[in-house]
C-alpha cells in the first residue's frame, strides 16, 4: 500500500519516463531538494543538463528530417492514385488518353494510353511491380494510409520532446538562478559579519 | 531586494505544464502560418489556372494528372478546377480558425505566466 500510493506521488510530480527511447525529463520540485539528492554540484547539475540539452536537439534533427521525407511522400502517392483513378475512368469510355510526358528535361513527348488494364508502380531499390488497376489502388491506398499514421505518430514524438526540451531549459535556468541568490545571501551574510 | 538574475518565485509543476504548452502553441502557430501561405500560394495559382482557361479558346487543354500533362476536354478541366478551388478553401478556412484559437490561448497563457513571473519570464518572440 505504501508503495503504490509513493509512486501515485511519483507520478503527480514526474512526466512519464520515457517515450520510444527518448528519456523523459524529470521535473524539480526544489532546487535545493534536487541537488542535495542528486549529489552534485551547481556546476555538475548545469552541465548534466546541458548534455540532455543536446541529446535532445539530436533526435529532435533525426524526427525533423522524418518528418520532411513522410511530408514530401504523401502528395506523391496522392498524385499516383489520382493517375490510377484517372486511368480507370478512361478505361470503361473506349477512348484513348493522350498524355504529354517528359522524355528529357524541357523535352515532351505524346503518349496515347488505350483500356489501361494495367499499371506498373515502383516499389523502391530499383523494382517494378505490374500490378491490375484496382490492385494498384489498393496498394497505393494502404502505402498512403501507412504513411498518414507513421506521421501522427512522428508529430506525437516530437511534442513530447518538446515538453522534454522545456522542461530542461527552465530547470537550467532555476538551477542558475538558485545558485545566483545562493551566492548573493553569503556575501550578505559575510558582510553583515563584518559590519558586526 | 530582488535582482532580475536571482529570483525567488517558485515553478510548480502546473506552471511548467503552462510553458509547455505556450511552446507547443507558437511552434503550432509557426507551422500554421507556414501552411496558411502555402494554402494562399495554391488558391492564387488556381484562380490564375481559371482566368486563363477563360481565355484561351482551345477546345483540349493540357492538365496535370500526376507527371504528366492528360489532354482534357475544357469543361472537365473547368469543372476539377472548380473542386480543387472548394478544397483548398475550405482548408485555408479550416487553418485561419485554428490559428485564431491558437493565438487566443497563447494571449491566455501570456496573462498567466506574466501575472506569476513578471520579468523573470520572457514570452516574445526574439
Amino acid at each position: 500500500m505504501a508503495s503504490s500510493s509513493s509512486t501515485a506521488v511519483a507520478t503527480a510530480t514526474e512526466t512519464t519516463t520515457e517515450r520510444r527511447g527518448i528519456p523523459g525529463a524529470q521535473f524539480v520540485e526544489d532546487v535545493e531538494t534536487y541537488l542535495n539528492q542528486s549529489g552534485l554540484d551547481v556546476n555538475s547539475a548545469l552541465s548534466f543538463l546541458q548534455e540532455r540539452l543536446q541529446q535532445y536537439k539530436l533526435v529532435e534533427m533525426k524526427l525533423l528530417a522524418q518528418q520532411r521525407d513522410l511530408q514530401a511522400k504523401i502528395p506523391d502517392i496522392e498524385k499516383c492514385l489520382d493517375v490510377v483513378a484517372t486511368l480507370q475512368a478512361k478505361k470503361g469510355t473506349g477512348e484513348p488518353l493522350i498524355a504529354d510526358f517528359e522524355v528529357s528535361e524541357g523535352i515532351y513527348s505524346q503518349a496515347r494510353i488505350e483500356d489501361a488494364e494495367s499499371v506498373c508502380l515502383w516499389l523502391g531499390a530499383n523494382v517494378m511491380l505490374e500490378y491490375s488497376c484496382e490492385e494498384a489502388n489498393d496498394l497505393l491506398q494502404k502505402n498512403l494510409d501507412n504513411a498518414k499514421a507513421s506521421l501522427e505518430v512522428l508529430v506525437a514524438d516530437l511534442l513530447f520532446l518538446r515538453d522534454q526540451v522545456t522542461i530542461t531549459q527552465v530547470t537550467i535556468a532555476r538551477v542558475y538562478n538558485w545558485d545566483v541568490h545562493q551566492k548573493r545571501r553569503m556575501r550578505e551574510a559575510v558582510t553583515a559579519e563584518k559590519d558586526s | 531586494m530582488q535582482q532580475g538574475g536571482g529570483s525567488d518565485k517558485e515553478v510548480t509543476w502546473e506552471d511548467q505544464q503552462n510553458i509547455n504548452n505556450f511552446g507547443r502553441l507558437n511552434n503550432r502557430l509557426h507551422e500554421l502560418e507556414d501552411e496558411i501561405k502555402i494554402a494562399k500560394e495554391t488558391n492564387d495559382n488556381l484562380e490564375d489556372a481559371s482566368n486563363e482557361l477563360i481565355l484561351t479558346d482551345e477546345e483540349v487543354v493540357r492538365f496535370q494528372i500526376g507527371e504528366v500533362f492528360a489532354h482534357v476536354p475544357r469543361d472537365e478541366v473547368e469543372t476539377r478546377i472548380e473542386q480543387m478551388k472548394e478544397v483548398t478553401s475550405k482548408n485555408m478556412e479550416k487553418l485561419d480558425e485554428e490559428k485564431e484559437f491558437v493565438v487566443a490561448q497563447m494571449a491566455k497563457l501570456k496573462k498567466i505566466l506574466y501575472g506569476k513571473f513578471g520579468d523573470s519570464i520572457n514570452l516574445e518572440e526574439n
